[in-house]
């Protein structure tokens, strides 16, 4: 019996617990947060607060346009709880696809199988998508669901667009966390890569819209190529989109190449 | 006679450790060879040098008629592997791991991973990371058995296997062999090999140092002999054993009446048991030859050649 893509099914089906906790802590983040923006983001007050707070805490929270739906939804969920639930399930899940197994001494018996190294890859990879696909599926179907009741206005095509840059931020993290798994046999550095691109992608877009001096640094954050003109709002940055996913794909490429020239498990 | 693997001075270097000094050695398709050396020696390195796992710094391997660089899934699907340290930590069960390597490496034939798991006495329906580490060897045991490959490589294969289920395993590889299956395997002892071997390989800080037939070993090795025997003086028992080739170190244990004597004997016993014959023995023990200590011999007194 010749079944299609065994390793991508065994890579997806046997870490479905871990999908759905991260499911689970996803639709937990919009369920506590959207139904909340009638109260505080819609307010008069809150924008009177927010306008009191320094101008650079606001700038680095992304709460400039919290007193709208589409701004409260970008800067809350897509900006920081859902963004830090994702970067952390895909890091996890890209670091622990070759390095991780490799570590545990268990992709020697795989490799010892019928089976292609670039193959290894290619399958793991894709089942590293479609995981963060489901988890942005499930937040866009989730903030669809919340936009009448929670009176967001959100217009349906802008949050399509943020998803899709939501997942390419995740999917860029990740891949790098598999690319540096895969390059160095450990998962913890592919942890540690992931987490770079995750959290120094952050931090320079925080810090690069302080002032005009650092704002070179805003060139190197992914954050900020996906998010700069708030998609929830304003659309997406499709090129933007282009280059999130588009540089994930050479990962993949780049840690399917070094994981067929080097000795495994040595 | 077919070759099933064959290397030359296959070669393995780590940065600038050099683990495997250009062995050589070839196993003939049908055969039972096992890989016999201390921890480190290489046995470990050279399997995975086998499976394309790691790739020669030089020399030419042939697995199979292939070069395993070149082999890719098709050659792998022709070979079972036991990895020396077996990691199975997974949340799934034996039989759903089982069935994704089936559905990776080929047909399995209907029933045999089942009869295979009743011989080892194994319960598939058991998470594979709640396994002891015997059951864990026995699931990849039945992993690289399942597919009735024409290669075993078998590294370390009765590790953490209890003695009744190590039974089980030699009667698994005498009947692989029947089948016309050829089992490379290895172990750092030799009485786990000598029951199952035509040929064994030492190797020994990444050099092979002897290549011999298990017949062949034993007709080298050293049996301790004491004999009893009845109206003759124990001088002229000392003097007639000591003549004879291969006897040596002939020691008396007892004399009163009848001489009890012991000795080592190295080589054929026809010799001995010919001058045997002309005495009135009242009891003769001829131990098995202690092959583990004439390997021992072998890692000490030629560390260096091959160099």
């Amino acid at each position: 019996m010749k079944t299609t893509l065994p390793l991508f099914r065994r890579a997806f089906f046997d870490t479905w617990r871990s999908t759905l906790a991260w499911a689970a802590g996803l639709a937990a983040a919009a369920f506590l947060y959207l139904p909340l923006y009638p109260s505080i983001g819609g307010s008069a007050q809150m924008q009177d607060m927010v306008n009191a707070l320094p101008a650079e805490m606001t700038k680095a929270l992304n709460y400039d346009q919290i007193a709208t739906g589409p701004g409260y939804t970008q800067a809350t969920l897509f900006g920081l709880i859902g963004f830090l639930l994702m970067t952390i399930a895909s890091v996890a899940w890209g670091a622990a696809a070759v390095g991780g197994d490799e570590e545990s001494g268990q992709l020697e018996l795989t490799l010892a199988h019928g089976v292609r190294r670039v193959q290894v890859v290619l399958e793991r990879a894709l089942a590293l998508l479609l995981r963060v696909l489901i988890l942005a599926g499930l937040v866009f179907v989730l903030v669809s669901l919340l936009n009448g009741p929670s009176q967001l206005g959100i217009e349906p095509g802008n949050l399509f667009g943020a998803t899709v840059l939501f997942a390419g931020l995740a999917l860029l993290s990740g891949t790098a966390a598999l690319c540096a798994g895969t390059i160095t046999g450990r998962r913890i550095h592919g942890i540690f890569a992931g987490a770079a691109v995750g959290v120094l992608g952050y931090v320079f877009n925080a810090v690069g819209r302080q002032s005009q001096d650092v704002e070179w640094l805003l060139d190197l954050s992914p954050y900020h190529w996906a998010y700069s003109n708030s998609p929830v709002a304003n659309g997406a940055d499709w090129a933007a989109a282009g280059w999130l996913w588009g540089i994930a794909a050479a990962l993949v490429v780049l840690a399917a190449v070094a994981l067929e020239r080097r000795d495994v498990g040595a | 006679m077919a070759i099933a693997i064959s290397a030359r001075s296959l070669t393995k270097n780590f940065g600038r450790r050099e683990v495997l000094h250009g062995i050589d050695f070839a196993v003939e398709a049908g055969s039972v060879f096992g890989v016999i050396g201390p921890n480190g020696a290489g046995k470990t390195t050279t399997m995975r040098c086998l499976l394309d796992i790691i790739r020669p710094t030089a020399g030419e391997v042939r697995v199979l008629g292939v070069d395993p660089r070149k082999g890719g899934p098709e050659l792998r699907r022709r070979i079972g592997y036991l990895p020396g340290e077996l990691f199975l930590e997974g949340r799934v069960t034996g039989r759903k791991l089982l069935a994704h390597y089936e559905a990776v490496s080929g047909p399995v034939p209907p029933g045999r991973i089942n009869e295979l798991a009743d011989r080892l006495g194994l319960d598939l329906d058991r998470h594979t990371r709640k396994l002891s580490k015997g059951n864990k060897q026995k699931l990849g045991l039945l992993q690289a058995f399942m597919h009735q490959p024409e290669l075993l490589v078998l590294d370390e294969p009765t590790s953490g296997l209890d003695p009744l289920v190590q039974q089980e395993f030699h009667a698994m590889v005498r009947e692989a062999r029947h089948r016309g299956q050829t089992i490379f395997l290895s172990s750092h002892v030799l009485s786990e090999v000598q029951q199952t071997a035509d040929t064994v390989a030492i190797l020994r800080d990444g050099h092979i140092i002897a290549v011999e037939s298990v017949s062949g070993l034993r007709e080298g090795a050293v049996r301790r002999a004491r004999i009893t025997a009845a109206g003759i003086a124990a001088d002229d028992a000392v003097a007639l054993l000591t003549g004879v080739p291969g006897v040596g170190q002939v020691e008396v244990l007892e004399s009163d009446g009848t001489v009890t004597l012991s000795a080592l004997l190295e080589g054929p016993i026809q010799p001995l048991v010919r001058v045997l014959g002309s005495l009135q023995l009242t009891d003769l023990v001829l131990e098995e030859p202690d092959l583990e200590d004439a390997v021992l011999k072998m890692y000490s007194a030629r560390p260096e050649e091959g160099q």
